[in-house]
């Protein structure tokens, strides 16, 4: 019986146990441990790495790179809008929510890697600088929480049934958090911008 | 969703895992505005965008 | 002469009160350019969509005049949002920008990509609509879309190097870029 409750309940027993372990790595005071540890890769990273190199000797591919993180950008904002507005009943009101949910996931998920990438090539680029900036590790946290969220949480909720089955509360709970998070995950990018 | 609305798996972890982090990101833009208010006054004497006086 | 003509505009800007002010705001210009680029998620995002749709890479089992419909109001308000923005970062720093080749060239491809986008429009209207619920749009509609991506990544990407000072007026002696970015004092003085 424990086994199938297992089974039955994973995502919530997966997510308590993230949250226990969250909290125990505050309470030992782990992260700061972590984070002093992290100096050396990140200062790899900007002096010593082909990516840091490129990106600090080769100021144009930096920019361009930077141009196609943005774009990206765009692209999963475009994607999140139109599916979360949906989902709140905004926008493409005439056409089912599964149909639009489904329908740009495909697409989120090609931008979202495209930026990954991007984003690793820019922040080598400035690495020992952002490893001091606590914006970049919000936006790190929430790019993570974010992403997990979306893929673990979201789309297989939203996937499963018909959404006329799910709470509405729910729906709209899932649609606004995803909308923050990815305003959140592009301001705290902007921010490192101006810093 | 089940005849009974007991919730299931996916809809507990999603109300779950939602609440957390739109409390958390709410809770991180409100301190964000609180501290620019705060700076903005610090700047200028007064909460104001602009530094001059004739400013809207 | 046009050139003499932007400078002399662009100094008479700068002069302005509201122009200082925004420059020497604690956070107004980063609130201005932060709002240009994020708005970014909301035009670009909208008109990217559609074109994708158009290209047959996305929404393929919805109709593609209704993606192209229901996302053309977000899509304007994106733009005119990134519009206001955009005429106030000139007017913030009006001689920078006027005198980077890369805003320049930027406002070129802007325009073409508004023509690219009215023709679209029309053909989009004057499509017979039997190709609509097809996944894939007819040929004239799917270069426009083509087009449309080419130009605004080339917007977006001179837009990024606006900031960078590779051909700025004092950073250059090539004739040439700076005829092209109006660099008047610089031309003259070689």
């Amino acid at each position: 019986m424990s086994g199938s409750l297992l089974n039955q309940y994973v995502r919530t027993i997966g997510l308590v146990a993230i949250l226990l372990l969250v909290g125990i790595l505050e309470v030992f005071e782990v992260r700061t441990s972590i984070y002093g540890s992290l100096l050396p890769f990140f200062e790899w990273m900007r002096q010593s790495s082909w990516l840091g190199v490129i990106g600090t000797t080769y100021g144009s591919i930096y920019a361009t790179v930077e141009a196609v993180h943005l774009i990206s950008m765009g692209v999963i904002g475009g994607t999140v809008l139109a599916t979360d507005l949906r989902l709140l009943g905004i926008v493409f009101r005439d056409i089912p929510s599964e149909t639009i949910s489904t329908g740009t996931h495909k697409c989120f998920r090609a931008a979202l890697i495209v930026a990954l990438l991007t984003g690793v090539f820019c922040a080598a680029g400035v690495a020992d600088k952002v490893y001091y900036m606590q914006v970049f590790w919000v936006k790190m946290l929430v790019l993570l929480a974010g992403s997990c969220f979306m893929f673990f949480i979201k789309q297989p909720l939203l996937n499963s049934r018909p959404h006329a089955e799910i709470n509405p509360w729910i729906i709209r709970l899932l649609a606004i958090t995803s909308i923050l998070i990815w305003f959140t995950v592009a301001a705290t990018g902007r921010w490192i911008g101006f810093s | 969703m089940n005849k009974d609305s007991k919730w299931d798996d996916k809809e507990i972890a999603a109300v779950g895992s939602g609440v957390i982090i739109l409390g958390a990101l709410l809770y991180y833009w409100v301190g964000q505005g609180q501290s620019t208010v705060e700076l903005l006054e610090l700047a200028y004497g007064s909460f104001k965008l602009f530094n001059n006086p004739l400013a809207f | 002469m046009i050139n003499e003509l932007l400078l002399q505009f662009a100094h008479w800007m700068e002069a302005q009160q509201y122009s200082q002010m925004l420059v020497a705001g604690y956070y107004s210009y980063s609130w201005l350019e932060a709002t240009h680029v994020l708005t970014l998620m909301v035009s670009i995002g909208s008109l990217f969509i559609i074109d994708f749709r158009m290209l047959g890479l996305m929404l393929t089992n919805v109709p593609a005049s209704t993606v192209a419909n229901r996302l053309h109001k977000p899509m304007i308000i994106g733009f005119l949002i990134m519009f206001i923005t955009g005429i106030l970062l000139v007017y913030a720093k009006p001689v920078e920008t006027i005198q980077s080749l890369w805003f320049r060239i930027k406002m070129i491809l802007l325009f073409f990509a508004f023509i690219n986008a009215m023709v679209f429009n029309a053909r989009l209207k004057a499509a017979d609509g039997s190709w609509d619920r097809d996944p894939v749009a007819p040929k004239a509609l799917r270069v426009g879309a083509i087009i449309s991506l080419v130009l605004w990544c080339g917007v977006v990407t001179l837009g990024r190097y606006i900031p960078y000072d590779w051909v700025d007026c004092t950073n250059t002696n090539n004739s040439t870029i700076l005829w092209a970015a109006g660099c008047v004092e610089q031309l003259s003085a070689l």
